[in-house]
């Protein structure tokens, strides 16, 4: 196989790449990061819910659609990707989803082995350290007769940046999503306290997939690779593929590693509008509030009813909101048990 | 029903080498993903319906899911145009993993040409057997 060793590459050629290379039929692995920094959304998105465009704008960040799944992400400098391109009759390419992840993620784990830090492979798509943080990032995508597997060794995160170009609807949330992610996401720099160089990173990233895809020949990425490109860059920075409604949506969710999410959802009931946010990590509810438009008297019991359910599991909020309305005294004018077992789970 | 190892296969469909079902009704067609095919994708998080009066090509990629940060394409099996597509997936996206054959549906179709459908499979087929058994051993099921 094909290694297009590229280094630091400008922004949108760091994405058109990887899109351009199953289109005119070129196989490889490309290793690259952008040379300056930019928001990247999932092909299932709808930007305006995800992405504060103000922001970007006025920062002079860029924003990307890919092709590729998963959710927004902060990309920049100081992450090295990957990008695998291979034909879906590819001897690799066999197995179910789990069993592709799996394969391609160990040379990333045992990367991670190598500069010190004790990380694995964890199903679905995920790297974890030991603490179970996250500390990779990848997404896969069918484009014509070729699979793509994207991710990347996380040397250093903004996570300030990160969390800023996300459209929240209050500070807030953005409290809440900061929190989350320093806690669930870690990087290289934060476990071994240095940022390695690019050939300390990628020596090894190339020999351990090596390892998986056999020899890599180094070579430089073909013309056609180029010229392909130069057809795709206006399609994808047209409005129309970046403002693209992929999805209905009324809740909100902010995934910050597997089994953990901020939710922010909304329901209308007779009383009023209601709203939710709170953080699930493995089916259970914490860091609760509630808001809204309903009357409540005394206000306090909104924060009671908070408590109750912090650290609640999912599936029992039911049976505490019911136990809550018969056991306190309050009054909420038509907001019934079924409104909160409503806002918090649909 | 044929069942092949422990996936069901409804005989009153045709089926795709990419586990798309098809079920005809005059030239509506109903289209969905067999247990199978569900099953190789793994839990469906995002279903991307195609607009109504979209006009699709036999064997164009023209739909999307997602599934572990993975976007898979939908291959149309026949010519025609979009008559509807089941936008409750967009809100229940794991019906098509719960009830593939039922309210998981994906779209329906007016097929331009119905002789696309020979070139379908059958589940009673020995080939349509011979399919899933080369998949099983792909996919590792």
């Amino acid at each position: 196989m094909k290694l297009f060793h590229l280094r630091h590459v400008d922004w949108v050629e760091s994405q058109l790449i990887y899109h351009a290379q199953p289109r005119v039929n070129v196989e490889g692995i490309n290793i690259l990061a952008p040379s300056s920094p930019y928001v990247c959304i999932g092909y299932h998105q709808n930007l305006e819910q995800e992405v504060d465009l103000d922001y970007c704008k006025n920062n002079n960040i860029p924003v990307f659609r890919r092709e590729v799944g998963g959710g927004a992400v902060f990309l920049d400098g100081n992450q090295i990707f990957y990008q695998i391109v291979i034909h879906k009759d590819h001897q690799l390419a066999s197995g179910d989803k789990t069993a592709f992840y799996q394969r391609m993620l160990q040379p990333v784990a045992d990367t991670y082995q190598e500069l010190g830090i004790p990380a694995n492979y964890r199903p679905v798509n995920d790297v974890i350290t030991l603490e179970g943080r996250k500390i990779a990032g990848t997404g896969a995508a069918e484009i014509g007769d070729y699979i793509i597997l994207v991710g990347n060794l996380i040397a250093d995160f903004d996570y300030k940046t990160m969390v800023r170009v996300l459209r929240v609807p209050d500070e807030k949330y953005r409290d809440k999503v900061f929190k989350s992610m320093t806690e669930n996401l870690t990087t290289i720099k934060r476990e071994i306290g240095h940022i390695p160089t690019w050939d300390e990173m990628a020596e090894p990233l190339i020999r351990h997939f090596e390892q998986i895809l056999g020899p890599l020949e180094p070579a430089e990425l073909p013309q056609k690779v180029y010229n392909q490109m130069e057809i795709l860059k206006p399609e994808f920075e047209s409005d129309t593929w970046l403002f693209m409604k992929r999805r209905a949506g009324d809740e909100r969710k902010v995934k910050v590693a597997t089994d953990v999410n901020i939710i922010q959802r909304a329901h209308k009931a007779p009383g009023g509008l209601m709203r939710a946010v709170y953080e699930l990590k493995e089916n259970k509810i914490s860091n609760l509030s509630f808001s809204g438009d309903f009357y409540c008297y005394p206000r306090k019991a909104i924060t009671d009813l908070e408590s109750r359910l912090d650290g609640a599991d999912l599936p029992d909020i039911g049976a505490l909101i019911a136990n809550f309305y018969k056991n306190t005294d309050f009054e909420i004018p038509g907001i019934a048990p079924a409104d909160w077992v409503k806002v918090l789970n649909g | 029903m044929t069942t092949i190892e422990s996936f069901e296969f409804p005989d009153d469909l045709y089926y795709t080498n990419d586990h798309v079902w098809v079920k005809a009704d005059g030239k509506t067609l109903t289209i969905g993903l067999s247990q199978f095919g569900q099953d190789i994708a793994g839990d469906i998080l995002f279903v991307e319906a195609p607009r109504e009066g979209r006009e699709i090509s036999k064997d164009e990629a023209f739909m999307s899911m997602e599934s572990g940060k993975w976007v898979g394409r939908i291959k149309a099996p026949v010519s025609g145009k979009i008559l509807e597509s089941n936008t409750e997936l967009e809100w229940e996206s794991d019906l098509v993993n719960s009830d593939p054959y039922g309210t998981g549906w994906l779209t329906k179709i007016e097929a331009s040409d119905l002789s696309d459908l020979d070139s379908l499979l059958r589940a009673d087929s020995p080939e349509f057997a011979s399919l899933i058994a080369e998949e099983k051993i792909k996919y590792k099921k």
